[in-house]
């Protein structure tokens, strides 16, 4: 590879990085707008939103094709290569949190005119700043190939996943105190869903962050053991039958 | 020869400030040129050269370094200036690629989450004004912290040649925040004034040719109510029209314990009607600030009157906690209502601002309490806080001054901590 065409690989894959930091951008700001939608109950600006969503698609569909072509034309080795797997990984799991958003801007539309309760309201909120922040965390991680934070992000993620249980455990008794009716309680027991969700996206991109920087999934560990098991089955059934 | 050596000494001279212009710019083709230049001069400074050319060549390479170094001072200048106005300044060439970038827009173009939002819309006005015609966009960012940008692309082009597109971003956040309290101002007011007016004029309508006296009872009686809104709206408006000037201040010294059972005495009975528990938790020694009676009796009242209209449907509880801390007074109500939407926390403070419109006017207030009790807190060099979630309550803390203990008075450190000593009288 001469120095010119090195340079131009290099500098596709810092490209690709900043497009994919470019995109969570805007996917991250769609969590508290979207939220704001949802709870303002705003039809115009959750229309508004959910056409916004082809525009995270465009820009995921071109991503993924710059890799392609990484991949295709330059072949890359080592960290280079778990580079380029990872934005595949990441791209997929951004663009489903725009779609999740989009979903919760839906919902907008299905719960409207129901008047939330003023606790579940507060719960929503913290559990759109606790899924804004991971998802956030998340992409600092990536941008500064940090994996200590993106190992972290598990454990942080216990937080967004108690205040999914407390709301839906809120919804269930507004539901039985104000009679809401079914449907506006499984919106919103859907909508806390969403939130976790986005959650789980922020701890996969940790994850899949420390793949990249030190070639370790936490996955593998859990393979790691299955294997074993799968070696201690076939060792036991190698031994000579008792006679 | 004492010319060659003129020349050569001149050259060097020449050479040696060029060096360090140089080292200095190393950017501009004209410092390159006259570089160049010297180089070749002192080349040419053999005995073949007539001294009359090399003093030519010479004065050529002064004022084409002169020329250059003006320029580098102007462009400097004009680098200086975009770099100090409050806008961010984007130049890019015809390729699209940055020329100029000031410190305010690199944070964009640099920047991650919210900022890579301004970064794509930059990109996508810039190509768009490729076309020759200026683009602009409102850019909403919810952060935190949430600002609104103004980005606006505009072509450059000199004698019909295109040069590229100039981009100026312009934070708006503070500008449309001022607006939106003005708007929202005038709007409320009206809404304020004419509800009760128009209910007025209506039931005063209805009233006139009814012959039945339980009907006209009952008309004269909304006629009194709508009546006393209004009144009640006008008189916090002069009130608060009094606390905004500063007028009919009477700063004495006043124990707070004083002030705060003045405030729980006005909203007893509220409270008492709505089923609201008011705990109050006071020190046992005195809490001296300096301070007019009347306006912090109204303050706290304010307080407490809000947290009583807000604690929601069944029993729910305020409670008032007092104490010293270093220099100054805190006072905290705090009620266990429906809480303030984070994003109207700081606007809760404007006159007749609405979290809830139905919800405000049903529970009976003019949208002028907390407003007072800014300019109350204001007028006694406090500050007042609020702390809320949706569902969870709100805590308003007020701060104050504290008057200096006289000899043989307890130092604030004897007494700060050592506080809910006592309950006062739940409800």
């Amino acid at each position: 590879m001469t120095e010119a065409m090195r340079k131009t690989y290099h500098e596709e894959l810092n490209a690709i990085r900043d497009a994919i930091v470019r995109m969570a951008g805007i996917v991250g700001e769609l969590i508290p707008r979207g939220t704001e939608i949802f709870l303002g109950g705003d039809l115009t600006e959750a229309q508004r939103l959910i056409e916004e969503d082809d525009i995270v698609d465009a820009m995921s569909i071109e991503l993924e094709e710059r890799c392609y072509q990484v991949l295709a034309l330059q072949q890359p080795m080592a960290s280079d290569l778990r580079a380029i797997t990872s934005a595949l990984w990441l791209n997929a799991e951004i663009e489903r949190s725009a779609d999740l958003m989009c979903n919760i801007a839906k919902a907008t539309r299905r719960i409207y005119g129901i008047t939330i309760d003023p606790r579940v309201r507060g719960l929503i909120v913290q559990m759109s700043e606790e899924a804004a922040r991971l998802f956030r965390l998340s992409i600092d991680s990536y941008a500064e190939g940090d994996s200590g934070l993106g190992a972290a992000l598990r454990d942080i993620d216990d937080r967004l996943d108690e205040l999914h249980r407390d709301t839906i455990q809120a919804i269930f008794e507004t539901h039985q105190d104000q009679g809401y009716d079914l449907q506006a309680g499984v919106q919103l027991a859907l909508v806390c869903r969403f939130y976790e969700r986005i959650g789980d996206h922020a701890v996969n991109i940790g994850e899949r962050v420390c793949y990249m920087v030190d070639g370790w999934h936490p996955e593998h560990t859990g393979a790691m053991r299955a294997n074993a098991r799968k070696q201690e089955h076939l060792d036991v059934d190698e031994l000579p039958a008792d006679d | 020869m004492t010319v060659l050596l003129v020349i050569v000494a001149l050259s060097s001279l020449v050479l040696a400030v060029l060096l360090i212009v140089h080292a200095e710019r190393q950017r501009t083709d004209v410092i390159r040129r006259v570089d160049r230049m010297t180089v070749q001069l002192v080349a040419d400074s053999a005995p073949s050269v007539s001294p009359d050319d090399a003093v030519q060549r010479l004065e050529r390479s002064l004022n084409d370094w002169r020329a250059s170094v003006v320029d580098v001072a102007h462009e400097y200048r004009f680098r200086a200036a975009l770099e100090a106005i409050p806008l961010g300044v984007v130049v890019v060439g015809t390729d699209q690629k940055p020329l100029f970038v000031n410190g305010a827009a690199a944070w964009f173009r640099d920047g991650r989450h919210s900022e890579a939002v301004v970064a794509h819309t930059i990109e996508r006005l810039i190509a768009l004004s490729g076309g020759g015609s200026t683009q602009a966009e409102t850019v909403q960012l919810y952060g935190p912290p949430r600002r609104r940008l103004h980005v606006t692309a505009a072509p450059i082009s000199s004698d019909e040649t295109s040069l590229g597109t100039l981009v100026l971003i312009d934070d708006v956040t503070e500008q449309d925040r001022i607006d939106s309290i003005r708007r929202d101002f005038i709007t409320n007011i009206s809404h304020e004034l004419r509800t009760p007016i128009g209910a007025m004029s209506l039931l005063a309508e209805t009233l006139v040719g009814e012959t039945d006296i339980s009907v006209v009872e009952s008309l004269a009686e909304r006629l009194s109510r709508e009546a006393d809104r209004l009144a009640a709206t006008v008189d916090d408006l002069l009130e608060l029209s009094r606390i905004e000037h500063g007028g009919d201040i009477e700063f004495e010294p006043i124990d707070l314990q004083s002030v705060v059972s003045g405030a729980h005495d006005r909203v007893r009975a509220a409270a008492q009607q709505r089923d609201v528990e008011i705990g109050v938790s006071m020190p046992d020694k005195p809490l001296m600030v300096l301070g007019d009676r009347r306006q912090l009796t109204s303050a706290v009242f304010n307080l407490l009157d809000n947290g009583v209209k807000y604690c929601g449907s069944g029993a729910g509880v305020v409670s008032v906690r007092a104490r010293l801390v270093d220099d100054h007074v805190e006072l905290t109500v705090q009620d266990s209502g429906i809480g303030i939407p984070r994003k109207d926390l700081d606007r809760i403070f404007e006159r007749f601002y609405r979290v809830d419109s139905g919800r405000s006017r049903s529970s009976g207030g003019t949208g002028l309490g907390l407003s007072m009790v800014r300019h109350i807190v204001a007028n006694h060099s406090g500050r007042i806080s609020v702390e809320s979630a949706e569902g969870e309550g709100s805590t308003f803390l007020l701060e104050l001054p504290a008057l200096p203990p006289s000899d043989g008075e307890d130092t604030p450190d004897d007494r700060s901590g050592g506080d809910m000593d006592h309950e006062v009288s739940p409800r």
